[in-house]
């Protein structure tokens, strides 16, 4: 056969092949111990001198040829090979949406206002709910016979001394005697009443308190702070004002009250016809405060305020029953379909 | 507080300013007006205005102590109504102090020859804008003065009386009839009183008795005004459960030294309404101690810094004569030395004095757009707050739902908790008396609302809650930061296993690992005894994991409680070093090891531990627990680096005494 004819079949044979080890076989044929162009190659001794180097030049054409053919096969069958491997690599995905967790409407107001005093270099706290007469009233200046402890109705464990922290201050008066100044410091917690429960009181309430020890502060600073928090909690349009207000921990004295949102300023039922809603109290901390924590008041100065979490985050979420919060009526919802593709 | 704005001006009368001034100016000062009520009054129109009144100001309970802020805010005398009471003034007998303890002043006027009667029209309108009702006129008289002056008094009928007036700790009467019929059962205890030699006249400072009231027929009063020690009245009042105008004025601090004026006034009007010529004086003082005013160094220069405004000299000057405050400079300081005016008890150091300033500068004055300067302190949060906040956002990308339940529970909820360390913390006058102990485990909040979810056809239940169990040990009340999660869910089939994949895969994400489960030594009621397991780090329990007994036609719900105060202990104890440079290979060996069945393999792991050093162990695993009969055959496999072959052979042969 000519060399010519022998690459048509080639071609035609390879075409057929559709596996490495056919094409492989193919090779051998070819270019083999036995192959084809190993047996022409021997036969070429056989050949007058004249022919021989003739019949030479055309078998090397061929196995280039045919090298080549093969080579492009077997580029094409790996080609192939992995299409098919990415095939059956193929996986889908399940839609079923997961199930996300909420945290609790006070734990989001809380986290929203810890981010926000944490921004400012705050550090977060935490202290003990039972307490002693002296750290949650004293050290606040409000001594035994104080007039302004009618309003606080204390649940005890012992009394007099040992209770459950009526205002979450008792931290602050543990973090002034516990560090040295400067510090900046912030702190949500729990504090108990003795109040018989029902939709708008409960025993357990939920404050958020701050105090600040610095060689300097200012009513300034503290209205400035006050009111980037209310922007930050109610958007940059609120409304807030600074009265005189008398706490015995602090002097002077402030009340930061918000403009109702309900009425915007003219009065209605949820103000009580004032316009303004109290949402606290601060103010510059008191001599006497700073001095039974042992705080040098001629280097130091500081402000506290606190704010009450609850109605806050009822209002947020709507809820009009306060002892939702604390369990019963709780629920969450979820939005199954939100994560489908 | 009510004020009839038409009395202020009375008072000042130069007085431009409106209601509204006024009341903003009030608010603003620390007065805050709650309501103001369109009123008439002697035929004219005027307002009634109700004001909050700080808790230190009782001379605010006044119109006469709200008139002068208003009078020092715009700079106006404050004109005093003129009297002059004509009678020779004797020396009063049969009245006296016993037992003066708690009586700091009291100034009392015998009148002869009243008349009583019905009040005029003016006083009774007076008094009914004020809410209260008229009596006569000499009660209203007494009532006008206390709304005026803020000093309260009190009248008797001599007639009534057997022997002498005394002012005494009660000792022997058990009880009293108030003026308005009602009777009070007496403590005893430290009750001021006024009584004569055979009965009680008066609780002083709250209310009068029936026993010696004034009626028509009065001829002879005994009119008395008194300051007592505020905090005997305001113990007296909430122990008796007595609220009255008298108590509420007299259980703060009021001045002794304001005193003279009031009752004047009061017996200028009994003479002028009530008296006759024929009318005789006598009176009784009784001032042992003469309360003074303290004399404070004031720094003219710190109110502007307290306020961050600018505030000048001449500024808290005028401020501080507007209110009466007498000003003596003291030389070459710079600083004054300030006489607080009468009435103004609350002025007891430098930073009162700061809080007039600014109070009368305007804390309207002050900007608040202005965000402090970011000033850099030491972060001293503690470790547990961040453990906490980790704790819950690893257990909501876990799918669970944080809930809130009282720390306040029923005694039965804490009997079926295994309260660990002690006893449960009992609260002695909790008014809500179904909860009166403090939870020992925060599982009976979560048990609680898993029914409520299921009653209300909620799906997913499972959550979580963080907050402080308490217990109490060895008379130590000890508390600690629990975190807690159910899983009662009909969505998904749930086992032991799942449960503890859940709350290791939190405690996990908290950063601890090693943790060992073991039979629960100490069980709950409520768990399934068979499947109630605690949870270890190196030795130190930190929680519990179990299934709660089962209920009929419901899925299984597993609970488990971490003590996160145990939690950070075991971190802090734990070693953070993530990365070692490596010049060796890990050698492994193994070895085996037979334990009798009571024997704690965790105790030989730990001892195995301590034996290698942390120097040369890579990692220790148990890879086969084969059961014998009288005991377990462990196969212990030990990887230990940075030493060659032979050496770590050499170590393990020592370890293991091979
Ligand atoms: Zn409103």
């Amino acid at each position: 056969m000519e060399y010519s004819q022998l690459i048509v079949k080639l071609e035609k044979d390879l075409k057929k092949v559709t596996e490495e080890s056919a094409r492989e076989k193919i090779w051998r044929q070819y270019f083999g111990r036995e192959g084809v162009i190993k047996k022409a190659l021997s036969g070429l001794g056989a050949l007058p001198q004249e022919k021989r180097k003739e019949r030479a030049i055309e078998i090397q054409k061929f196995q280039r040829e045919a090298q080549t053919l093969l080579d492009e096969k077997e580029k094409e069958l790996k080609k192939t090979a992995f299409k098919e491997n990415l095939a059956s690599e193929r996986e889908s995905l399940d839609f079923e949406a997961p199930k996300i967790g909420h945290l609790h409407p006070l734990t989001e107001t809380i986290k929203l206002i810890n981010d926000f005093f944490r921004e400012q270099g705050y550090s977060i706290m935490e202290g003990p709910e039972i307490e002693t007469d002296e750290y949650c009233l004293q050290r606040l200046n409000v001594p035994i016979d104080h007039p302004a402890r009618d309003m606080q109705d204390t649940i005890y464990i012992e009394e007099p001394n040992v209770l459950l922290r009526t205002q979450t201050s008792s931290i602050e008066a543990r973090i002034l005697e516990s560090f040295k100044p400067p510090f900046k410091t912030a702190f949500p917690g729990k504090a108990y009443r003795n109040e018989k429960v029902n939709r708008s009181n409960h025993f357990m309430f939920h404050q958020y308190q701050g105090v600040v020890v610095l060689p300097e502060v200012s009513l300034k600073d503290l209205f400035g702070t006050f009111s980037a928090l209310f922007q930050r909690l109610y958007g940059p349009s609120v409304k807030v004002r600074y009265r005189n207000k008398y706490y015995p921990e602090v002097e002077p004295g402030v009340g930061p009250d918000m403009q109702c949102f309900n009425c915007r300023g003219k009065g209605c039922r949820l103000c009580k016809g004032v316009g303004w809603i109290e949402m606290g109290g601060a103010g510059i901390i008191h001599p006497n405060v700073l001095k039974m924590a042992g705080i040098d008041r001629n280097k130091w100065m500081g402000f506290a305020f606190g704010l009450g979490l609850d109605r806050w985050a009822m209002a947020k979420y709507k809820i009009t029953d306060i002892r939702t919060l604390m369990g019963g009526n709780l629920g969450y919802k979820y939005y199954e379909n939100e994560n489908s593709l | 507080m009510k004020i009839l704005f038409s009395e202020i001006k009375k008072l000042v009368p130069d007085l431009k300013a409106d209601v509204s001034k006024v009341g903003n100016f009030l608010t603003m000062a620390g007065f805050m007006m709650e309501s103001l009520e369109e009123v008439r009054y002697l035929g004219k129109k005027d307002w009634l205005m109700g004001l909050e009144v700080r808790h230190n100001r009782p001379d605010c309970l006044s119109v006469l102590g709200i008139a002068r802020e208003v009078a020092a805010k715009w700079n106006k005398p404050l004109v005093l109504p003129e009297f002059r009471i004509k009678q020779k003034i004797g020396r009063a007998k049969n009245i006296s102090v016993k037992n003066g303890r708690f009586v700091k002043r009291i100034i009392a006027y015998r009148v002869t020859h009243v008349e009583n009667g019905p009040s005029p029209e003016w006083l009774r309108n007076f008094l009914a804008l004020y809410g209260m009702n008229s009596k006569s006129l000499l009660v209203d008289l007494s009532n006008f003065v206390m709304i005026v002056t803020g000093y309260p008094s009190h009248l008797l009928d001599e007639r009534k009386l057997e022997g002498d007036l005394v002012w005494d700790l009660n000792d022997k009467f058990s009880r009293i009839t108030t003026l308005d019929g009602t009777e009070i059962k007496l403590k005893k205890k430290n009750e001021i009183i006024l009584r004569d030699n055979k009965k009680i006249l008066a609780l002083a400072g709250l209310v009068g008795g029936k026993k010696a009231e004034i009626d028509e027929k009065t001829e002879t009063i005994i009119a008395e005004m008194a300051v007592y020690d505020s905090g005997a009245v305001h113990k007296n009042a909430s122990s008796l459960k007595i609220i009255t105008e008298a108590g509420n004025r007299l259980s703060k601090h009021l001045d002794p030294n304001g005193l003279p004026l009031a009752i004047n006034w009061l017996l200028a009007l009994i003479l002028e309404q009530a008296g006759s010529d024929q009318s005789q004086v006598e009176v009784f003082n009784y001032y042992p101690k003469k309360e003074n005013a303290p004399k404070i160094i004031f720094n003219p220069e710190k109110s502007k810094k307290f306020a961050g405004i600018p505030i000048s000299v001449s500024e808290n000057q005028k401020i501080l004569l507007s209110l009466g405050f007498k000003i003596r400079p003291i030389k070459n300081s710079g600083n004054w030395r300030i006489e607080p005016p009468i009435g103004r008890l609350d002025i007891q150091q430098e930073e009162d004095l700061i809080e007039e300033v600014i109070r009368f500068k305007g804390f309207e004055k002050i900007p608040f757009n202005e965000i402090p300067k970011l000033t850099v302190t030491k972060d001293i949060t503690p470790k547990i707050v961040r453990l906490v906040d980790s704790a819950r956002e690893s257990l909501k990308t876990l799918g669970l739902d944080e809930i809130l339940s009282c720390a306040l529970v029923s005694k039965e909820a804490n009997r079926q908790m295994a309260c660990i360390e002690g006893e449960p913390v009992l609260t002695l006058n909790s008014v809500n008396e179904e909860f009166p102990e403090l939870r020992v485990s925060l599982a009976p909040g979560l048990l609680n609302q898993l029914k409520e979810w299921r009653k209300k056809n909620l799906k997913f239940c499972r959550f979580f809650e963080i907050g402080k169990i308490f217990c109490k040990v060895k008379g130590k009340y000890l508390e600690h930061n629990s975190l807690a999660l159910l899983w009662g869910d009909d969505e998904e089939k749930f086992s032991l296993n799942e449960m503890r994949k859940l709350t290791e895969k939190m405690l996990r994400s908290l950063g601890l690992s090693n943790l060992v489960y073991s039979p629960s030594s100490n069980k709950p009621q409520i768990a399934n005894p068979t499947v109630c397991f605690d949870i270890s780090v190196d030795d130190r329990p930190i929680g519990v994991l179990y299934k709660l007994l089962p209920e009929e036609n419901r899925p299984a719900v597993y609970l488990s409680e971490i003590n996160l105060n145990q939690v950070l202990r075991s971190l802090s104890h734990g070693t953070n070093e993530a990365v070692y440079e490596f010049k060796e290979k890990l050698v492994t060996l193994d070895v085996n090891r037979k334990l009798k069945k009571t024997e704690s393999i965790h105790r030989l792991i730990n001892n195995i531990v301590r034996k290698i050093g942390k120097k040369h162990l890579w990692n220790l695993e148990v890879k086969d627990a084969f059961p014998l009969k009288d005991g377990i055959k462990y196969t212990i496999s030990v990887s230990y680096r940075e030493l060659s072959d032979q050496k770590a052979k050499d170590l393990h042969a020592k370890v293991f005494g091979l």
